[in-house]
């Protein structure tokens, strides 16, 4: 499908003919992320290129995306996960509803955020990112409006009018498609409960320089009262890898001051490194527990935080010392006229 | 119609001078109706000119990850996590600009607004923890920690490093220094907390660099167990206390002791000079310094003393001390050691100012040298593009040379604060010379360098939101606080001098300073200077003693020949001062350069080498460049012209890689400014909506 994608995309993009193209998913899902069990399959067969083959694509889809040069509207009319994000955020403009959910689970399965996560997370307010990206915390379409990862926020029962002005309107310019998007938007409300209404407590925890001084940055804020949200939160990362967790804050602190071609990179050597296996196989094993036995109970190795040395992190941001690995080359995007939103969009 | 449509979409067709000035003008005649709504969202895609981001048409022939570590040196994971944690508040202004986002201080808003700012950002870091162990924690790790700290909250803005520096290298420093275990213990941790606030009162109207002349007065009365410090005159009046205007609670007060009528000299006390709600202490009056052209969110203040009390134990007494009944103890017997140890701590803020100096350059040029990437200037031939800045020889000239000098400046910094990190008593009198010789060029290097990249950017330049032009007048004031800058340099030579007659005399050999290369022969020029031999780390070196060696020996020869007329030393000094200031400049170029070959040594050889060694060459031959060569001899007039022919030379060489240089300083986009990015868009009438 990412091939498919792609092809349409750099089509899509010659064409005068389209103004702007239209991503959205068929059934109840925007879309739920790549299809990891496959992969390990894949890569079961001792075949960790295949793995970084995917990637490849995916990656580059997402910088073809981030760097289009027509604005890409995203119906994101239910599960937004993983790929999905990769395939949406990077896009101009992102139009959640009532039915959105958007998490980025990574670091439960022993991955971390890649499809450009830490380009887009580290750019949300304050520390949101790191907390979306450390915990997979899932938002809804109203928080997703709030911190910026969906541009507009429309009911799912006017989606079709949505779509029917959209596909006749015959401009690529982005204040004059936002202009029509706008006429079906509606301002929701947070929840009472909603995790974007503790910014504060994310901003002081999560801001904290590594995952061990986040852990016990939040469990301070426990010491004076209890606190539900809180306590599951720190439940939530020492339940996920932990080397996922240090290489996913290394990943957006880096990505923080990094382009979306720059993350993009290394986000590729990470996942290469993932794939190969040769730091961690927790990658594997998050798989088997969650995806294919589904016991829901992985043993991540090594299997504190403090055993995760700087220099074991170091290796995932290094270039693979094999034969035949480059690392990702993306597709000049200079002989189209870089949009504005190219560049920073968040 | 049809066809100049097509042509439109594809500028780059060839296309008559004249059809291009039509549609520019239409361009313009189109953009400035505003009463037609519908045509202004279609202008953003519709700008004249195409704004190209460098990094698509420049590469990087080395590994600037790797060059920053070497310019860094340290702490760079540290440094980029404070950066996010800038960049990431409301509270350090962030604002979109082109599609990206900058944060820089509000330098519209009033003075004390200003203030009121930097102290918030301060809280905000001091939350975070960023300031954990800069009081309590010793060591070089702890240490070297707190300069990247220092230096990355510095590139955000100078107001908010001078207020952590007056807090807790000055008002701290001076309680760690000059202080005893007991003022430790009492003040050092509730520093770091920020329970107290502290400020430095040092200077006086009427004496800033001569602090042995001040006129505050402090005696001790022996029936309480107080001091009592007393302003006595106008001139005696506290002057520039940064932090005094608004938010310190205390301050070190520079004051004569005077025990019983002998006056011991200048000692350090402790007084409060607010209640813990901000009010003014009793016996204080404090007054406002004004705006100033930089800096305004600091709160310079003066201070006078009416007769404020004192406890006994808010004497500093790491050197002296007064016993309860009244009696003056030193173990150091010479006043002019006691004083000596006194100013020890002022190094620490010299090792800061150079480091910072280098830093504000790196800001500048990783601008002008953007913006020299992006923006065109004049067609050579009709119908042709127009030129890229940096594509012009004379436009390199400007720019590369100054990148070379950051680049030796960066590395002999680097030198600096490890010389600093690393001292022991004996290495006080090296830090003490270096200190005073690097903080005086690197800050007005750093100075050139802003005002040659305000005038790159042209226009652009001026605009506060830009920096480069903002930043002249928040770091000038480097050259003259914690130590004029000429002074500084008089010191650098009369140390030189000192260290010449002292091996005279002694009959011994030079050693220190990096002046063992005086025990050698003099060095030779060749007649005739080729392209290698200029770009030869032996020559280049050898130019540079050559001219340290002889000024040297003039200096103490002209300063010399005025003592055999009779007049003091001091006297010969003040009458010398011409090849003094030769003598400083000398002995600083070789200093500088000195580390950055030693830095280019440490590397294995490839493209990074390469590039390091052709920016040695390059600030190799800017520094031979310089009059004193020609003035003193040491070159002929043709080897003169020689290097001047290579200069240029090397500028074009470094050209290719100039983006990869600047990219190397590790500077977050978000703290450089609109101009070194898209500022066709940060410029567009859709940003003037927003």
């Amino acid at each position: 499908m990412i091939s498919r994608l792609l092809e349409l995309f750099l089509a899509y993009e010659e064409d005068p003919n389209v103004k702007l193209v239209i991503l959205k998913g068929k059934g109840r899902a925007f879309c739920a992320g790549g299809d990891v069990a496959a992969l390990v399959r894949d890569i079961r067969g001792d075949d960790w290129r295949a793995g970084a083959k995917f990637f490849l694509k995916e990656f580059t889809l997402n910088y073809l995306m981030a760097a289009y040069s027509k604005p890409q509207v995203s119906i994101l009319n239910g599960i937004v996960m993983g790929g999905g994000a990769g395939a949406s955020v990077h896009g101009r403009f992102r139009v959640a509803t009532e039915n959105s959910v958007f998490a980025m689970p990574e670091t439960a399965l022993g991955l971390f955020p890649d499809v450009g996560a830490s380009y887009f997370l580290s750019r949300l307010p304050g520390f949101f990112g790191e907390y979306v990206g450390l915990t997979g915390s899932r938002l809804d379409g109203a928080e997703m409006l709030a911190c910026g990862l969906a541009t507009h926020f429309v009911p799912s029962a006017k989606l079709a009018m949505l779509e029917a002005a959209l596909c006749i309107v015959d401009s690529s310019d982005p204040v004059i498609i936002s202009s029509i998007i706008d006429q079906y938007c509606e301002q929701p409300s947070l929840k009472e409960q909603s995790v974007y209404k503790r910014l504060d407590v994310i901003d002081r925890c999560f801001s904290q320089k590594t995952v061990e001084e986040i852990i016990s940055a939040l469990e301070r804020e426990l010491v004076h009262k209890m606190d539900v949200w809180i306590s599951t939160t720190i439940q939530t990362l020492k339940k996920a890898s932990p080397t996922s967790l240090k290489i996913s804050l290394r990943s957006i602190r880096e990505g923080r001051l990094q382009g979306v071609g720059q993350c993009l990179v290394r986000e590729y050597r990470m996942v290469c490194h993932v794939m190969r296996g040769e730091v961690s196989k927790d990658f594997f094993e998050g798989c088997r527990a969650i995806l294919l036995d589904k016991d829901k109970n992985p043993k991540w190795e090594p299997s504190k935080l403090e055993l995760v040395t700087d220099s074991r992190v170091d290796r995932y941001f290094s270039k693979m010392n094999t034969e035949e690995w480059e690392d990702l080359k993306l597709p000049t995007r200079s002989k189209h006229k870089l949009p504005l939103y190219a560049i920073a969009k968040l | 119609m049809k066809e100049k449509k097509n042509e439109e979409e594809h500028p780059s067709f060839s296309m008559d001078r004249a059809f291009q000035r039509t549609k520019i003008l239409t361009n313009h005649l189109l953009q400035s109706s505003p009463s037609s709504p519908a045509q202004i969202p279609s202008l953003s895609s519709n700008a004249c000119l195409d704004y190209s981001p460098p990094e698509l048409s420049e590469g990087y022939a080395f590994d600037i990850k790797e060059m920053r570590q070497l310019l860094d040196g340290h702490h760079v994971a540290d440094r980029d996590w404070l950066f996010g944690m800038m960049m990431q508040s409301k509270l350090f202004n962030p604002r979109v600009r082109g599609g990206k986002v900058f944060v820089s201080p509000d330098y519209n808003q009033s003075m004390e607004q200003q203030r009121e700012m930097t102290w918030k950002r301060i809280v905000y870091l001091l939350e975070r923890g960023v300031f954990k162990g800069w009081l309590t924690e010793k060591g070089e790790e702890a240490e070297m920690r707190k300069f990247a700290y220092f230096e990355a909250v510095g590139l955000f803005d100078h107001s908010i490093a001078i207020k952590l520096g007056v807090h807790f290298f000055l008002w701290g420093g001076a309680i760690q220094f000059f202080g005893t275990k007991h003022h430790h213990d009492k003040w050092l941790r509730d520093t770091e907390n920020y329970l107290i606030k502290g400020c430095f009162a040092m200077t006086e109207l009427g004496h800033g660099s001569n602090v042995r002349g001040i006129e505050t007065v402090t005696t001790y009365d022996s029936n309480t167990g107080e001091f009592v410090i007393n302003t006595p005159c106008e001139s005696a009046q506290k002057y520039w206390i940064g932090g005094a205007a608004n938010h310190a609670t205390h301050t070190i007060v520079f004051s004569q002791l005077n025990i019983n009528g002998t006056n011991q000299g200048v000692h350090a006390f402790i007084a409060q000079i607010r209640d813990a709600v901000g009010n003014v202490c009793p016996n204080i009056r404090i007054a406002d310094c004004g705006h100033k052209i930089g800096l305004n969110g600091v709160d310079n203040g003066r201070i006078w003393f009416d007769n404020v009390r004192v406890p006994r134990e808010n004497l500093l007494n790491s050197v002296a001390d007064v016993s309860a009944d009244g009696k003056y103890l030193s173990s150091i017997k010479d006043p002019d050691q006691r004083f000596a140890a006194f100013l020890a701590p002022l190094t620490a803020g010299r090792v800061n100012i150079a480091v910072s100096a280098v830093y504000q350059s790196k800001v500048g040029l990783a601008i002008a040298i953007r913006y020299a990437l992006t923006r065109r200037a004049f067609s050579v031939k009709p119908n042709e593009p127009e030129v890229l800045l940096l594509d012009y020889p004379s436009h390199q000239r400007r720019l590369v040379p100054l990148l070379a000098k950051t680049y030796a400046m960066s590395f002999a910094a680097n030198y600096l604060k490890m010389l600093y990190v690393k001292r022991t008593p004996q290495s006080n009198k090296t830090i003490h010379v270096v200190s005073s010789s690097f903080k005086a060029v690197f800050t007005w290097n750093n100075m050139q360098i802003l005002q040659e990249c305000r005038e790159a950017c042209g226009g652009q330049g001026l605009k506060t939101e830009n920096r480069v032009g903002h930043l002249k007048g928040e770091h000038d004031v480097q050259s003259t606080f914690e130590g004029d800058n000429n002074i500084l340099m008089q010191q650098v030579s009369k140390a030189l001098f000192a260290e010449y007659v002292a091996a005279q005399k002694k009959n011994k050999a030079f050693k220190g300073l990096g002046l063992e290369h005086m025990n050698k022969p003099c060095p030779v020029i060749p007649s005739q200077l080729t392209s290698a031999t200029l770009r030869c780390s032996q020559f280049q070196m050898d130019a540079l003693c050559l001219r340290e060696r002889d000024l040297l020996k003039c200096f103490v020869l002209d300063v010399s020949q005025h003592q055999a007329k009779g007049e003091s030393k001091e006297h010969a000094f003040i009458m010398s001062y011409q090849l003094a200031e030769d003598l400083s400049r000398a002995f600083s170029d070789r200093a500088i350069f000195q580390k950055f070959v030693e830095a280019e040594a440490t590397l294995a050889a490839g493209s990074l080498k390469d590039v390091l060694g052709m920016l040695r060459s390059l600030y190799a031959l800017i520094c031979i460049e310089d009059v004193a060569f020609l003035r003193y001899g040491y070159l002929s007039v043709d080897n003169a012209a020689a290097v001047r022919r290579e200069i240029t030379k090397v500028c074009s060489e470094l050209r290719p890689h100039a983006l990869a240089l600047v990219s190397s300083f590790g500077i977050p986009d978000a703290f450089l400014s609109p101009v070194a990015f898209n500022w066709i868009d940060a410029n567009s009438w859709s940003s003037v909506q927003h």
